[in-house]
């Protein structure tokens, strides 16, 4: 006999083809804003420490809203069966796991994030 | 107040319009040139004929059998099972059956396989042609200046790295030479060809460099494969599936979700 946990996932599949769609969005919307956050905090003058905050603090929200506009509401109306809560939650249905959503749009802007931070620091500070 | 006084350089403001401006637009416009030279040079797959396309497609059949056998009933699964696990083993599904225990044929003397390496070579091309023009051209015209300060600080290790070609000794690592604004450019634009290019773009040489360094994917069909071994394992693993159904117990389930 499978575990619980193979049937669960039998009853109820997920689709990878969106799963990798939904990381694809977000990995863009992430690098979009990250260059953003960079052109605001080159403007505000930031330096060291104060930059990496501006942009931690900022990609934190920006995933947060995307987790209470974007999920939340749907996933929560939609009743979540005992399968889904037992696998992480309502994010495990939309993504891999909770873990890399809150995360890894860190790592996604980070480069474009310095570049175009050093680039208007440049510019205006100069 | 005893602080250290920060280094000032004055630098003229026209080294922004003729270095740091024409850099990140070659940069961009390289990008995008990268990109549409890959969608042009790359060939169409040839279209196979008919019987390595049985060969291949009876040989997913059967993976498609091993990963989705629980929406079967157990009657439907036992009989696919064993007309593919025959079929599998006595080779019938085979391109050329006769060549059945000899080695796979060497992949460089193969006609059919040279289009794949031609294909892997015509990126490398891609790859390595505009980043060893940009790389002589900046050295040639733009090396020695300084041109930007970096607003966070770094250690004195990275100097060499970012002031090639500076020959100061005492200056602030956070100075940087255009060679540094090139590297610079070259891993943080992936976003702006995101934005410009769609999401699947060739143009950033980072994303398929990360491609080729991470874990490869086996080669299912790929040159040097022997069909006839792959189709034996594919055998085996049918055979030790023990069947079940998403259906078996259902009513308890229903009845489960109606008390509740």
């Amino acid at each position: 006999m499978p575990s619980q946990q193979e049937l669960d996932l039998q009853i109820s599949p997920l689709v990878q083809e969106s799963l990798v769609h939904n990381s694809r969005t977000l990995h863009n919307l992430q690098s979009l804003t990250a260059s953003l956050f960079g052109v605001g905090a080159g403007i505000l003058g930031l330096e060291s420490y104060s930059g990496f905050f501006f942009y931690l603090l900022f990609s934190l929200v920006t995933t947060l809203l995307v987790y209470a506009l974007r999920i939340a509401p749907t996933s929560i109306s939609s009743s979540p069966s005992a399968a889904t809560a037992a696998k992480g939650g309502v994010l495990s249905r939309y993504f891999r796991s909770p873990f890399d959503f809150w995360t890894a749009g860190l790592t996604n802007g980070l480069a474009g994030f310095i570049l175009t931070w050093t680039l208007f620091y440049g510019l205006v500070r100069a | 107040m005893a602080q250290v006084p920060v280094q000032t350089i004055h630098r003229d403001p026209q080294l922004f319009y003729w270095i740091l401006f024409p850099i990140t637009i070659v940069m961009i416009l390289t990008g995008i040139l990268r990109h549409y030279a890959t969608v042009l040079m790359s060939s169409a797959p040839k279209p196979l004929d008919l019987r390595s396309t049985r060969e291949q497609r009876s040989l997913l059949h059967g993976i498609s059998l091993r990963s989705n056998f629980h929406t079967l009933s157990p009657r439907s699964f036992h009989t696919r099972r064993d007309t593919i696990i025959t079929a599998y083993e006595s080779g019938a599904y085979l391109k050329d059956p006769e060549r059945k225990g000899q080695p796979p044929a060497n992949p460089m003397t193969d006609p059919s396989s040279m289009d794949g390496m031609m294909g892997m070579m015509k990126n490398q091309m891609a790859m390595i042609i505009p980043n060893t023009l940009i790389m002589s051209w900046i050295n040639a015209f733009f090396s020695g200046y300084v041109i930007m300060k970096l607003p966070f600080p770094l250690t004195i290790k990275f100097k060499s790295m970012l002031q090639a070609g500076v020959g100061t000794k005492d200056m602030d690592p956070r100075w940087m030479s255009s060679i540094s604004w090139y590297f610079l450019c070259m891993f943080g634009l992936q976003s702006v060809f995101n934005f410009l290019l769609g999401n699947d773009n060739a143009a950033s040489q980072m994303a398929q460099q990360m491609g080729q360094m991470g874990p490869q994917a086996p080669q299912m069909f790929g040159p040097g494969a022997d069909p006839n071994k792959q189709f034996l394992t594919e055998a085996e693993n049918l055979a030790v599936i023990e069947h079940h159904s998403v259906l078996d117990g259902v009513e308890q389930r229903l009845l489960e979700g109606i008390r509740v």
